[in-house]
């Protein structure tokens, strides 16, 4: 999930959160497809930014992700505990990529 | 390279206040806080009289590091809902933002994201005051704001150490300052009478097995520091992993499956933390 924009928003992205005015007030609801309409009602009214599903970087490679955590915790591998922490991490961000 | 005294450290610590970069909003807050007989009222009205304050407290109290489904709206609200002890922490954390994102890139990041972890832990294994324990991981790492603003040469040469030789950043002030952020942080936590859990958990989030007062919530601190780190999220000084103390890992109870939960629940909170700015 990322926030974008309203100048940003792109026909085809669907809202992660409902879309809310700087006021609190829901404009639109979550899980919503965004069509060239919706987004220029958007835009229109009082928004900051809009929760969408995905991710707006440019996506890291999952292995660069692993060997960075390879990396942090090459000094502690052996220490207690610290193998169920890793697994878990590792598990973490397998799962984002899913 | 030779250790500072501690004495001389500690000693130009605690005339901290006296640095033009602590702002003045803060010495203000500190007078409240400090006054043991202040009440709910005195200090909403105090938030209200500045529309700055208040425009922090309400972004801070509504964002992930406290779990409240609805909006709050105003700061009656919030100081209702939150109670004493934890608007005192918002407050402290709200004031030292500005500090934080100066002393160290990443700092705040890393506060914020420990707050979330430290939140998401404390329900995990049923502690009753989760916001609490989300302010404790906010402020924890408070010691190396004061550090970098009276040490700033030191310090930078503590950061490089770390870095050169592989050591956690506590490891590098250790040798640097014959002391750490922890006990720093837990001398101006007491001097400016911070809540005393809030005081422990500073002093012993990287030693929670020699707390009497406080083991449960500074293990989860402890816990929460390191599953950050782990995410890569934030910077609090070095890059790598501290190991988790046996004894905290043992007294929380969790398991592998719990962490990975912990992991999910704590994504969204920081991808919308990430945007956070006061």
């Amino acid at each position: 999930m990322s926030k974008v924009t309203p100048g940003s928003l792109e026909p085809g992205m669907k809202t992660a959160k409902p879309v809310v005015n700087t006021s609190g007030m829901v404009l639109l609801g979550e899980n919503t497809e965004l069509t060239t309409e919706l987004i220029d009602r958007i835009r229109n009214m009082d928004v900051d930014g809009v929760y969408v599903h995905g991710s707006s970087k440019p996506p890291v490679p999952i292995e660069t992700l692993l060997a960075d955590l390879d990396n942090r915790f090459r000094l502690v591998c052996d220490a207690p505990y610290m193998d169920i922490i890793k697994n878990a991490i590792r598990k973490h961000v397998e799962g984002l990529y899913e | 390279m030779s250790r500072m005294d501690v004495r001389v450290v500690r000693e130009k610590i605690e005339h901290i206040n006296a640095l033009p970069t602590i702002p003045k909003v803060l010495n203000k807050l500190l007078a409240v806080i400090e006054n043991p007989g202040v009440s709910l009222n005195e200090i909403s009205s105090f938030i209200s009289g500045d529309p700055a304050l208040t425009t922090k407290v309400l972004r801070m109290v509504n964002s992930p590091v406290y779990g409240f489904p609805g909006r709050i709206s105003s700061v009656n609200q919030a100081v209702i809902l939150l109670g004493l002890t934890v608007v005192k922490g918002l407050l402290l954390g709200v004031s030292v933002f500005d500090l934080m994102q100066k002393t160290m890139i990443g700092l705040w990041e890393h506060s914020i994201g420990t707050a979330i972890f430290s939140r998401i832990i404390a329900l995990k294994t049923g502690h009753g005051e989760p916001d609490e324990v989300s302010v404790n991981g906010l402020l924890h790492d408070i010691g190396k704001v004061f550090l970098v603003l009276q040490f700033p040469d030191e310090y930078s040469r503590a950061l490089t150490d770390s870095q050169e030789a592989g050591l956690i950043i506590h490891a590098a002030e250790k040798n640097r300052f014959n002391t750490t952020h922890a006990s720093v942080g837990s001398w101006m936590a007491k001097k400016w009478r911070f809540p005393a859990n809030l005081t422990d958990v500073i002093e012993y989030h990287h030693k929670p097995h020699l707390t009497r007062s406080t083991p449960v919530e500074s293990s989860i601190v402890h816990l929460a520091d390191i599953l950050v780190r782990a995410r890569g999220y934030g910077f609090p000084g070095d890059g790598l992993m501290p190991p988790v103390r046996p004894e905290a890992w043992e007294l929380l109870g969790l398991t592998e499956r719990a962490v990975v939960e912990i992991f999910k629940e704590a994504e969204d909170s920081l991808q919308i933390t990430e945007d956070l700015t006061l």
